[in-house]
């Protein structure tokens, strides 16, 4: 295997590494590529998931864990500094070879450091029957990219808060995240440090072979990244339908004052206007911003707004008259 | 009387006249595996050929989903919302969407059923 190797050091959000693998996937000749890397805290949902019914968008929100959608199919997951993301990129485009080709390699590499790693049926790394290692597949027209979690260690509450296993999800067609067992390496007792983990596991894989991107290659890599973030990919924009609310509604003191939000299918806000003859005298937009991706229930709302000045916004609007009309 | 093209990236027309129906190829059913999920368009979307109009999800993969014609889209076939497995078990009755082609031109730069034959024997 070719590691692939960033020349630069600067921390990147989690959709520059999944356009990395596109990247690498569509314009580096035939061959087995693999690179690691590690984010801030984030939650990445299956590319079929709601991320209204799977995500806790409040919770992500009030701690700072960014919440971003892959390409490739499977339930959400929670990443952060302590896990250790591997990117595996193969030509051919059969999963089930490629899956096997990986997860052995993934499996073999643990069982070198003294790990009694396994692999499931679901192409996920165990040891003693929990979880380490979690894959996800996008099969493109010719090539196959694999990427997946290690956990080197985790936060369990933070992990467990941040996915939200609710009742809706049962009613939904969307697909569904498997609630699993998990464990770390540091629970293995691993000898290494992270650092030293990640640059064992490097070698391990491809024994010194390696190429670095170059500047023009990162600028092409940022120009996919920049399709991650489209609210039209991030909040779905087939597999849930959307609602719109209008609500209107004269307020002594403030003026009349309309709102139309629109919904997605799991109950996200997806947009949110604010209409009428109020005075403005702050940025309207801060408070629409700031809605976007809660759900749409009462406390999710206040919970999002619960910093945000109303009255230093728009005149004489007191916070309840706010909820009142969003809700 | 209909005919069958396919793209590189193992998506099928089956056209009638003006209507095409799109779906994915026997060979890219079975290399997915069990499909559990597909993301299609809406009634109306219109596509360019080669644009991604959806997503296949099976128990263990994703793919993007290509148009192999610039169309319309006349209706998307809704019993795969309830029964994705339909594209396992008869690929080419289990249509995704059909479409209304609007430039029937593109199909000459599509394979027809020997080529895309060949095609898949020499990408295995």
């Amino acid at each position: 295997m070719i590691e692939v190797r960033l020349s630069e050091e600067h921390q990147r959000r989690l959709p520059f590494f999944l356009a990395m693998e596109e990247w690498v996937a569509k314009n580096l000749p035939t061959d087995d590529y693999i690179f690691s890397w590690r984010v801030n805290p984030t939650v990445i949902c299956g590319r079929n998931q709601d991320i209204s019914l799977e995500v806790n968008l409040p919770y992500c929100r009030s701690e700072g864990i960014d919440v971003v959608r892959r390409r490739s199919g499977g339930g959400c997951v929670y990443a952060d500094m302590n896990n250790y993301m591997f990117s595996f990129i193969a030509p051919g485009s059969d999963v089930e070879q490629n899956y096997i080709r990986y997860t052995n390699a993934c499996a073999s590499m643990l069982q070198s450091l003294g790990i009694d790693a396994t692999v499931s049926g679901r192409n996920d790394i165990l040891i003693g029957g929990a979880k380490v290692a979690g894959n996800a597949f996008y099969r493109l027209s010719d090539r196959s990219i694999i990427h997946g979690t290690m956990l080197y260690d985790f936060d369990p509450v933070r992990m467990s808060c941040a996915i939200t296993p609710s009742k809706a999800k049962l009613e939904s067609k969307a697909v569904k995240s498997v609630d699993m067992r998990v464990t770390s390496l540091k629970e293995q007792n691993i000898a290494l440090s992270l650092e030293e983990f990640g640059a064992y596991a490097m070698e391990y894989f491809c024994s010194g072979n390696s190429l670095t991107l170059t500047d023009n290659n990162i600028l092409e890599i940022e120009d996919i990244e920049r399709g991650y973030y489209a609210p039209a990919f991030l909040y779905g924009r087939r597999h849930t339908k959307h609602e719109t609310i209008k609500r209107n509604k004269r307020i002594d003191g403030v003026g009349d004052f309309q709102v139309e939000l629109t919904l997605a299918d799991g109950g996200c806000i997806t947009n949110v206007e604010f209409r009428g003859d109020f005075f403005e005298m702050g940025d309207v937009k801060m408070i629409e911003s700031v809605l976007i991706g809660v759900s749409y229930d009462r406390s999710a709302i206040e919970k999002a707004l619960q910093y945000i000045d109303i009255s230093a916004i728009i005149r004489n609007l007191e916070r309840h008259q706010l909820y009142d009309i969003l809700i | 009387m209909s005919k069958i093209y396919y793209l590189p990236s193992h998506e099928y027309i089956k056209v009638e006249g003006e209507t095409g129906y799109i779906g994915v190829s026997e060979y890219a059913a079975k290399e997915l595996g069990a499909v559990t999920y597909v993301d299609m368009p809406e009634e109306g979307d219109e596509f360019a050929a080669g644009d991604e109009f959806g997503a296949i999800e099976s128990r263990k993969a994703a793919s993007d989903l290509f148009t192999p014609v610039s169309g319309v889209v006349l209706e998307i076939n809704a019993e795969l919302e309830d029964d994705p497995k339909l594209i396992n078990n008869a690929p080419l009755e289990a249509w995704i969407i059909k479409v209304r082609i609007t430039n029937p031109e593109e199909l000459d730069s599509l394979m027809e059923e020997e080529e895309y034959a060949k095609f898949c024997e020499t990408h295995k």
